[in-house]
């Protein structure tokens, strides 16, 4: 950790350093990110083609370039907590022009699985799972959508999960296996009430 | 130097005149059992396969070198050394830091002395590093060089397996074994001497050609230059200026051309290609095709009676033909003829018939006239064989294909250009006259953006993962161009580094930065055209604000990777030289023979080994004269004793091996009323193909036999059980 | 070939906004690809892909389990699947993909499926039924034109190729080549030019919409304002609608013009067509039966210019 300099808290942290402590990186993270994105993150060299090809980037303080450099140097806490990291809309233009053949999108997905490790997660992300835990459908149908269908020939719920709600508890026991609903349930409650 | 060789010669001839055929049982016993006795010998220099050492007489010595820590920190010497002590055969065991120092040598050719020794391994680094040194060293102990056989226990060993001591040690003591057995084995062997033809071939009269062919020619050398464009000067001739010096190209290059065209010991051929390749070093016999140009030189034309006669480049042919095509010099940018020069100061000015778009009108036929008749419209190709001791491959490159990285929109945007469109469009010979205009309008660019690392440093696959090592330094050139051309003109450059790492670069770099020029540390991301202006926005990332950057410029120039020219390919494999996965042409040894090549007498000139500038193109062309002249200088040259040699008694003729050589080494003749293989010892490169297939086992690869091999594999299979 | 002049049948995999949001999406693919020779069978019981952003962001393992059941599903029907949404593309083919290459992952996967009996094989191909329509083993685009009743002419439709179909192109195999090019790929535009329209090049065609990796339920107007850089691009075209291939990238242009609308004040009205009902359109399938009512920007002044 940064050394500290013996300073009232508030001023300690009003000049707290910024430089680089070597401490604060974990080489671990950097193995982590590489062995779950099945991509080569350490090999990015900073040229910057994915940040430039980034569609959030202009509008956003998101920086892919900056993730990647995270990793690189094992900086988990500052990768992690960057609210910045669910900014990628993952339309891998940076993973299809990285000179490095890197694909960074990967290695964001990977980040926001290691982030919700953590419970660091946007709720909407949540919500998904719970409607499909709920219906099998991420978008589920509705009577106004009900009525159309009929019209257009088509039976009122989709030859889905929806009209064969027979199928659910299979899809009920995969995500229990990962006891993701009950943690999607359990952070939603924190953060909502 | 002049007294050992002539020493080497006499023995040679002794072993020539002296040379007899195995006799049959002797052969038969040394091949199917080699650890067996055989009979001593009664002349000391019969056959190679009749002096066959007797490992039960042989006594070993095994130098053992720590490299430092090298190879002394990654295992036990001392354990090494004493289960060595223990092998069969071995009468001498001693180690010391560097075996190659001059007192490392000193204990190897003083432990030959004092313990009569019969043969010498050294455990050390790579025979391609230090093989001729231990040699040396076996030869002033007074042993036959050949007596000595090496053990890699760095390379293989030390280096790969450092954190393993125990491994690596018990895997020295397994090398050290398996090469004693061999050592046990190792019989006398003589080089072969061979005269060298007193002419050098170089192919390609680019820049690094066109040095090379001249040092050679001054070195007293006959050189042919072959050169598969119509005119000499390759890729220099397409370019305005120099950086660092802002020499113009064409003014530096031209004297050199015209001492080209002049030189009466270059035999310039142009418009011609290496057509067929055969021989060795000292001896090669190559085949030229002359390509039909259409249009004969004034010595062609006397040689055909037509005294007075020839091209003498008055150009009026060109301005009759009917035919417009693109100039390929100009990259298409200008228009051409189907009968033309490349440029107007072209060596040789002689005009060339692209017959592959001339209609055969006869019109230029008719403007030549009756007294020069140098145009034959139906001239045929001509095949030119000559005779060459050494050759020098100077093939050049290519610009990579720039469109195939389709973020940028090259071919698909009309003001993004190539770097080498924008030397031509820059260059006051070129099709604009020098006046730097955008390809869609014409007008005056005021912001360029450059876009460096175009192709290179990518390990897409599409692009190239080497660094093309001159587009920073004539990228910087070209923002100096344009500041000095256009006033108010601002270039951008989009870079990863600059790497000006040669003489006066880094001070280059500051020039220009200190000119004007605006450098962002990017690599572009992509280029998006305006429709309706055709500008372009160049997005990247500002890496060093931390800020994507949507930048609109009039026009982009691609500092495009370059690429071997398209065909190297196929000239390398006419000469039997390899190339790396990228296809640059392999040299012998990146530090210590980066002119010579595998291939003995064959050498490499300039970019077709790999990315160089021109001071770099132009010294590796004058190190390759330099190396391709000694062997004509010496006049003879040594080869590896390492060829394959015919038992006749066991050959049954068949003649697949003749086949397989890949060198033309081996042919059938009569001998004794027999058909039986014959091998040019010359040619033979001592590959082991003809001897691993033969099915008669009538062929014995000298240093490489049978029951040396064998031996090295019970050595290594038994094991310690011994 | 078969009598019925079908000669492909494929599980058809729906997604979730297809039949939920867009169920003239479902129809016309239906019908106009039995037009074409290729018959869409229901895969039933099939789940959402599962959404690659949302899913894909919270635990891969999960990810790949719950596409993987989808595709066993299809393994139990004997039949390739077809599809029509990039989005369940990513998931469903990338999945099959890497399990089909990758041992660990397939057997990890598997260890999940035991618990409700089943086991992924790797025995069926994935394809986009925008894959099948170009690519003329199955149907191509002569194949297509051939079965035009009214044709689109004077339409000047512009194309959204969306992201997850093709990109990243290192990671997809396609048998048309030309379907790997990302950067400036002109396939979708030989479709509709086959269907009688023009197409049209817009500036940064390759954008993406905005909506993906869960950047439109966490914020809404950052996704949106990607959406609007893509309409602004468009409206200087002067384009009569936007075709799609992705009933996502189809939401968040069509709805997402009525949000951006309501927060940015801008308004465009261009009517945003999945590829599907735009071929419905083309082979004589009336705006009712497409359900284009539904469709949240009015398709009437493009249907004015193209019935």
């Amino acid at each position: 950790m940064a050394r500290t300099k013996g300073y009232p808290e508030a001023l300690e942290k009003k000049l707290h350093e910024q430089r680089f402590f070597r401490e604060d990186s974990n080489p671990e993270f950097s193995k982590k990110v590489k062995t779950l994105s099945r991509t080569i993150p350490h090999m990015c060299y900073q040229c910057g083609t994915c940040t430039g090809s980034c569609p959030s980037a202009p509008r956003s303080t998101y920086r892919i370039r900056k993730f990647m450099r995270r990793v690189v140097l094992g900086l988990e806490n500052e990768a992690l907590t960057d609210p910045d990291l669910w900014l990628c809309t993952t339309c891998y233009s940076c993973s299809d022009r990285c000179p490095r053949d890197i694909l960074p999108t990967d290695v964001i997905m990977t980040m926001r699985n290691l982030a919700f490790q953590r419970d660091i997660i946007p709720v909407n992300f949540l919500k998904t799972v719970t409607a499909i835990y709920a219906s099998g459908h991420g978008v589920p149908n509705n009577d106004v959508n009900r009525a159309a269908r009929e019209r257009l020939g088509l039976t009122r719920d989709p030859p889905t999960t929806h009209m064969y709600p027979e199928y659910m508890p299979a899809i009920r026991k995969i995500i229990d296996h990962y006891k993701l609903k009950a943690n999607a349930d359990r952070i939603i409650k924190e953060r909502e009430g | 130097m002049a007294e050992k060789k002539s020493t080497t010669k006499k023995t040679e001839s002794k072993k020539d005149t002296k040379k007899v055929a195995p006799v049959k049982q002797e052969v038969k016993k040394q091949a199917a059992a080699p650890a067996a006795k055989p009979k001593a010998e009664e002349a000391p220099a019969k056959s190679p396969i009749d002096n066959l050492a007797k490992a039960e007489d042989a006594r070993i010595g095994v130098f053992i070198c720590h490299c430092g820590t090298n190879i002394a920190g990654s295992m036990d010497i001392e354990a090494v050394q004493e289960a060595a002590k223990t092998f069969p055969h071995v009468a001498y065991v001693d180690n010391y830091k560097y075996m190659c120092s001059m007192p490392g040598q000193t204990v190897i050719h003083k432990a030959i002395k004092d313990h009569k020794l019969t043969g010498v391994v050294v455990a050390a680094c790579t025979p391609r590093l230090h093989e001729p040194t231990f040699r040396t060293a076996t030869k002033d102990g007074g042993l036959n060089p050949f007596r000595f056989e090496m053990a890699n226990i760095r390379d293989q060993n030390s280096w790969v397996h450092m954190h393993d001591r125990e491994g690596s040690t018990d895997k020295a003591k397994d090398a050290i074994r398996i090469a004693v057995a061999k050592a046990a084995l190792l019989q006398d062997l003589h080089p072969k001497a061979v005269p060298v033809e007193k002419a050098a071939m170089v192919v390609g009269a680019g820049v690094a050609g066109m040095q090379a062919a001249l040092d050679l020619a001054a070195a007293g050398i006959k050189t042919y230059l072959i050169e598969k464009d119509m005119s000499i000067g390759g890729r220099m001739s397409q370019l305005d200026k120099t950086f660092p010096t802002l020499d113009c190209s064409q003014c530096i290059l031209t004297p050199k051309m015209v001492d080209v065209g002049r030189s009466p010991n270059i035999e310039l051929m142009t418009w011609s290609e290496v057509h067929e390749v055969e021989g060795y070093i000292g001896n090669f016999d190559v085949t030229i095709r002359k390509k039909a140009r259409g249009v004969m030189t004034p010595k062609e034309a006397e040689a055909k009676g037509i005294v007075g006669g020839g091209c003498n480049g008055c150009g009026d042919c060109e301005g009759v033909c009917p035919v417009i095509k693109p100039n390929e010099f100009e990259i298409g940018m200008k228009p051409r003829k189907a009968i033309y020069v490349n440029h107007p100061q072209v060596v040789p000015l002689i005009y060339t018939i692209d017959f592959t778009s001339c209609v055969k009108c006869g019109l230029c036929v008719t403007a030549c006239g009756p007294e020069k008749r140098a145009i034959d419209l139906e001239m045929k190709d001509e095949f030119v064989k000559v005779k060459v001791g050494t050759a020098i491959l100077a093939t050049g490159y290519d610009i990579f294909p720039i469109e195939n990285k389709q973020e940028w929109g090259y071919k698909r945007y009309e003001n993004v250009i190539s770097s080498l469109e924008f030397e031509r469009l820059i260059c006051a010979s070129g099709p604009t006259g020098g006046h730097l205009v955008r390809p869609s309008d014409g007008e005056t660019p005021k912001r360029v953006g450059f876009v460096l690392c175009a192709g290179s440093r990518d390990n897409t696959g599409t692009g190239k993962p080497y660094c093309s090592r001159f587009c920073c330094m004539y990228s910087l050139k070209h923002a100096h161009q344009i500041i000095e051309k256009i006033p108010g003109c601002v270039p951008y450059i989009f870079y990863m580094d600059i790497r000006s790492f040669g003489k006066m670069y880094e001070e280059f770099y500051y020039r220009i930065q200190d000119e004007g020029a605006k450098f962002i540390r990017g690599r572009v991301a992509n280029i998006i055209e305006d429709k309706a202006t055709k500008n372009l926005h160049v997005m990247a990332d500002d890496t060093l604000l931390d800020r994507p950057i949507d930048m609109e410029v009039d026009m982009v120039v691609l500092a495009a990777a370059i690429q071997p020219a398209a065909d190297t390919n196929r000239t390398r494999k006419l000469f039997g030289v390899s190339c790396s996965s990228d296809g640059w042409l392999l040299e012998a040894h990146p530090k210590l023979n980066p002119c010579g090549t595998t291939t003995a007498g064959v050498f490499l000139a300039g970019v077709c080994q790999g990315p160089k500038d021109i001071p770099d193109t132009v010294a590796s062309a004058e190190g390759a004269a330099s190396a391709a002249s000694i062997p004509i200088h010496m006049g003879e040259v040594e080869l590896e004793p390492y060829f394959a040699s015919c038992i006749p008694e066991k050959c049954a003729g068949c003649g697949m091996c003749v086949n397989l050589c890949p060198y033309s080494a081996l042919s059938l003749v009569e001998k004794d009323g027999r058909t039986v293989m014959q091998v040019t010892e010359a040619k033979c490169k001592g590959c082991g193909t003809c001897g691993g297939f033969c099915p008669g086992g009538a062929i014995w690869m000298n240093h490489f036999t049978t029951p040396q091999i064998v031996a090295q594999i019970d050595a290594f299979l038994l094991g310690g059980e011994q | 070939m078969s009598e019925s002049g079908i000669n492909h049948k494929f599980a058809f995999y729906l997604g979730c906004i297809a039949p939920n949001r867009y169920p003239g999406v479902e129809s016309a693919s239906i019908k106009a690809m039995k037009k074409l020779g290729v018959e869409l069978v229901p895969l039933k019981g099939a789940s959402c892909c599962p959404a690659p952003g949302a899913f894909g962001s919270i635990d891969q393992s999960v990810f790949y389990a719950m596409a993987a059941r989808n595709l066993v599903l299809a393994e139990q029907m004997k039949m390739d699947i077809a599809l029509v949404c990039n989005g369940c593309y990513k998931s469903i083919w990338e999945v099959n993909h890497k399990l089909k290459h990758n041992k660990d992952l397939r057997d990890a996967v598997n260890e999940v499926l035991k618990e409700v009996d089943m086991e992924y094989k790797g025995t069926i191909n994935v394809y986009h039924t925008a894959e099948l329509l170009y690519n003329d083993k199955f149907i191509g685009v002569d194949k297509i034109r051939d079965s035009i009743t009214n044709p689109l002419t004077g339409a000047r439709i512009a194309v959204h190729y969306g992201c997850h179909l093709t990109k990243p192109h290192k990671d997809r195999e396609f048998e048309k080549e030309v379907m790997l090019n990302t950067e400036h790929p002109v396939w979708m535009e030989e479709l509709v030019a086959a269907l009688g329209a023009t197409p049209v090049e817009y500036r940064n065609k390759m954008q993406c919409c905005g909506a993906g990796g869960g950047v439109r339920g966490y914020d809404i107007v950052h996704a949106l304002d990607i959406t609007n850089e893509k309409l602004i691009n468009l409206k200087e075209e002067k384009v009569d609608a936007l075709t799609d291939i992705c009933p996502f990238c189809q939401l968040q242009f069509d709805r997402g013009q009525i949000e951006i609308q309501e927060k940015f004040g801008v308004s465009y009205g261009l009517p945003v067509l999945h590829f599907a009902e735009l071929l419905g359109l083309a082979q004589g399938m009336s705006p009712q039966d497409l359900g284009l009512d539904l469709h949240a920007i009015s398709c009437e002044p493009f249907l004015k210019k193209v019935l």
